[in-house]
């Protein structure tokens, strides 16, 4: 007993280090592609030696490596000392914390909804004023970020709270180059060409796609992503937010259209590899796998642009494996709708050195230090593209950077209930045999019973 | 009544094989985690871990290197092997992904625009082609490899930065937080089994209530109370929050074994002049020792497995992580797609309950039983 209590009083002294105390700049403090110029004009007016700052959010494992690169650059040029921790059950964990008063400065939420839900009790902090001008002029479709990022505070009043970071384009279709250029197939450039490409896999006696729905407590939500992309290239972007805010309802003949286009695909037995059955129980993390089979189990798979860190040990980008734009329908005249997602730091805890960190963010070179590790996008405007780390990242920056429609992840934005619950469970029902029209029933009085 | 003690009962066959049956099925989910913890996570999501232990016959793709080409006779041919060490067996082969093993090893392959393939079966191969050769060709084949273990899992696990640390935080949050409630829970077990005071009924009946009340409820306001009278995050903390939601179980669990330590040597004592505090301490305590042993184990168990708990009341930085968050948050990878991982980390947290639990196992037998039948 004693002797325990002597090394928990040794382990707290030395937690109190810091965590960035040996941290070292990965990418020396000149040279590269990177806008040095911004970053030395801000390290020289910034100073905030001795202050610390806490971020928490949901990148853990390699991807928590890469960001504290970055934050490494901030403690470089500011002195705050930066301790970040990454959680696998953020969601969970930033609410206790907030709500009993112990959270840290800043958190990275993975998706606006629990940001905008944490900002209506009164848990969040607006960020400085002009913020929300600023993200509009210099990010591509910036009033679109604005828009995401601003929440109602506690008395209703709209306020920014978030600035976003990092982004997913959602709206591709990986495929091995290789099996395509065996098979002859061409990429398609419009959806009518992706479906005679589909069934001409089949005629030649393949599979043309892996889907897996299966994620553990969240299955169903690959589903979701596929009826959004639908739903963007089956309606305008007005009926996608009327449909949002639910003005539209979710069994709209247009909604359940979207839910069937997805259905086209997704319970043809013919088209899905392992048969319409297996769409449900296979993991998402699993389901490209199918790509790299010899023989190929299928020949394409729509998922967002950070699947590659499921993809197996080894596979190169662009020769392995690439990517085509989802395509929208030739007939109709919605031009190159593109959906994504994306990552948003929001203050939780006030503080100078958190208002600095924001400042930091605005500067190029906090993305560029990101885009060059690999498997990150950004919508900040002023970045020097030459820095993603390669052709593929830099391919869908600018499938990001050129949608004429940027519209975000809707089961991101519903509330968490039907966003995080009755869709993705809806989406499972459908795969497995409901009709559509009963699972957009479903939700929708799901949704009427909790307004 | 003539299978009593002593008789054999004639059906003790079907006991022993449905015991036997049992204890295997029981057994499966482990040594599937077992043998998964030895397989990288390509191997996982390929084939069940059941499959493991045989050959299989896979399919691979090698590159011809196009620079290696050489003119030959009006033809460009690029020799080499498809093994890099040279060792192996082909068994068929084939030029076309879609499909890897149309050809047997030495046959000659016809391909597209006239180029052909050969692959022996020891993997040397000529690939041959009228035109130029511009791109590596690609060739597929098809060899068993003998069944693949490695200890490469745990070696990342027991390498990884600060695991010593999150080891010895685990038993900084473990070994104190076990002791705590048995000091508390056996003065107050004995008060409530054999000191009369008014209202015991009742308080012994609160008790059993809180055992049923799910301590998620406790997170929020628990923290907040510790960030309010200074403790916050920190050992201290997480010390009293399970000393708090251990409490019930303990107090239930000795209270029910002490009351049913026979009452005439209590009251033979009490006689002969004993206070209740001698009573405890000369005669209770000593005879409670399973009960204490069996909720010992008990509550070490579930500290040492505990995630929730440990991220609520520890500071979230990477020097106070336990086992199970630097596991959970850490090494299990971005959006935990590291099952091999996840796997041999379980056997590596589980070994030191497993030395608690068999070298005081025959404790918790006893003391279960006692506590429950009386």
């Amino acid at each position: 007993m004693k002797l325990s209590l002597y090394t928990s009083a040794a382990i707290i002294a030395l937690s109190s280090s810091s965590a960035f105390a040996d941290g070292h700049l990965a990418y020396g403090t000149e040279g590269g592609d990177f806008s040095w110029d911004s970053y030395n004009a801000f390290a020289e007016a910034t100073d905030l030696s001795g202050q610390s700052l806490t971020i928490t959010g949901a990148w853990t494992g390699n991807e928590k490596e890469k960001v504290e690169k970055v934050f490494a650059y901030f403690n470089a040029a500011t002195g705050a000392d930066v301790t970040y921790s990454g959680s696998d059950s953020f969601e969970q964990d930033i609410v206790v914390s907030a709500r009993s008063g112990s959270a840290p400065n800043l958190a990275a939420f993975p998706q606006p909804g629990l940001a905008a839900d944490m900002a209506s009790q009164g848990l969040l902090t607006p960020l400085a004023d002009g913020t929300a001008d600023w993200v509009a002029n210099n990010f591509a479709a910036g009033q679109s970020w604005v828009d995401l990022g601003t929440y109602a505070d506690k008395d209703g009043a709209d306020q920014m709270y978030g600035f976003f970071y990092r982004v997913d384009v959602k709206s591709l279709v990986w495929y091995s180059p290789e099996a395509f250029d065996e098979g002859g197939y061409d990429i398609p450039e419009s959806m009518e060409d992706l479906k005679a490409l589909t069934d001409q896999i089949v005629e030649d006696g393949g599979t043309p796609w892996c889907i897996g729905l299966g994620s553990g407590a969240a299955t169903g939500w690959p589903a979701t992503d596929w009826v959004e992309d639908m739903m963007l290239r089956t309606t305008s972007p007005e009926d996608y937010d009327a449909w949002v805010a639910n003005e539209m309802k979710f069994d709209d003949p247009k909604v359940i259209a979207a839910i069937e286009e997805f259905g086209a695909f997704a319970r043809n037995d013919a088209y899905v590899d392992g048969g319409a059955a297996a769409v449900a129980s296979t993991d998402f993390r699993d389901s490209p796998a199918g790509l790299f089979a010899i023989p190929p189990k299928c020949y394409m798979h729509r998922q967002a642009s950070f699947i590659p860190a499921f993809f197996p040990e080894g596979t190169a980008m662009g020769e392995d494996v690439d990517f085509f734009y989802f395509p929208a329908f030739a007939s109709k005249d919605l031009g190159k709708p593109v959906l994504g997602a994306g990552a948003l730091f929001a203050i939780t805890n006030p503080s100078d050195a958190a208002n600095a960190f924001i400042e930091f963010m605005k500067l190029p070179i906090a993305h560029e230090l990101w885009m060059t590790q690999g498997g990150f996008l950004t919508a900040h405007a002023g970045v020097n593209l030459a820095t993603y780390a390669d052709d593929s990242s830099r391919a869908q920056g600018e499938i990001l950077q050129n949608a004429t429609t940027f519209r975000f992840d809707a089961s991101d934005l519903m509330p968490g209930e039907i966003g995080a619950g009755a869709f993705w469970t809806g989406m499972v029902d459908y795969v497995t045999g409901t009709p559509a029209a009963d699972v957009a029933k479903g939700i929708q009085d799901r949704w009427d019973a909790i307004q | 009544m003539d299978n009593i003690a002593g008789t054999k009962s004639s059906l003790s066959w079907a006991v022993n094989i449905s015991v036997v049956l049992l204890v295997v099925i029981w057994l499966i989910p482990t040594v599937g985690l077992l043998v998964s913890s030895f397989r990288d996570r390509d191997q996982i999501s390929a084939t069940g871990w059941w499959l493991s232990p045989f050959p299989v016959s896979q399919n691979y793709q090698a590159k011809a290197p196009s620079d290696d080409a050489k003119a030959e006779g009006g033809v460009n041919v690029i020799t080499g092997n498809v093994f890099e060490d040279g060792k192996g067996k082909v068994t068929r082969f084939g030029g076309k992904r879609a499909a890897p093993t149309e050809f047997k090893a030495g046959e000659i392959a016809q391909l597209t625009k006239d180029r052909t393939l050969t692959v022996q079966s020891d993997g040397s191969y000529v690939y041959t082609s009228p035109a130029e050769i511009k791109r590596d060709p690609s060739i597929y084949y098809a060899a068993s490899s003998p069944p693949d273990f490695s200890l490469d899992n745990y070696r990342t696990i027991m390498a990884s930065d600060n695991m010593d640390r999150a080891f010895i935080n685990t038993l900084t949050v473990t070994i104190p937080a076990t002791i705590i409630p048995i000091l508390i829970a056996a003065f107050a077990a004995y008060a409530l089994a054999w000191m009369d005071f008014r209202g015991r009924g009742f308080l012994i009946a609160l008790v059993v209530g809180l055992l049923v009340v799910p301590l998620q409820l406790a997170l929020v306001p628990l923290l907040t109370l510790h960030n309010k009278v200074g403790i916050g995050q920190s050992f201290l903390g997480i010390w009293m929050a399970h000393t708090g939601f251990g409490l019930p179980l303990a107090i239930y669990l000795l209270r029910n074994y002490m009351v049913g330590l026979p009452r005439d040597i209590i009251e033979s004592a009490k006689v002969d002049g004993a206070t209740d505090f001698q009573v405890f301490t000369k005669i209770v305590l000593p005879l409670s020792f399973p009960a204490l042993a069996s909720f010992a184990i008990f509550q070490f168990l579930w500290t040492w497995n505990d995630l929730l708990v440990a991220k609520v009341f520890l500071p979230s930085n990477s020097e106070s992580w336990v086992m199970t968050v630097k596991i959970a948050d850490d090494l299990l990878g971005s959006k935990g797609g590291d099952w091999g991982i996840l796997a041999a980390a379980a056997f590596i947290s589980i070994a030191v309950p497993l030395i608690v639990f068999f070298t005081m196992q025959r404790y918790l037998v006893r003391g279960l039983l006692a506590g429950s039948v009386k």
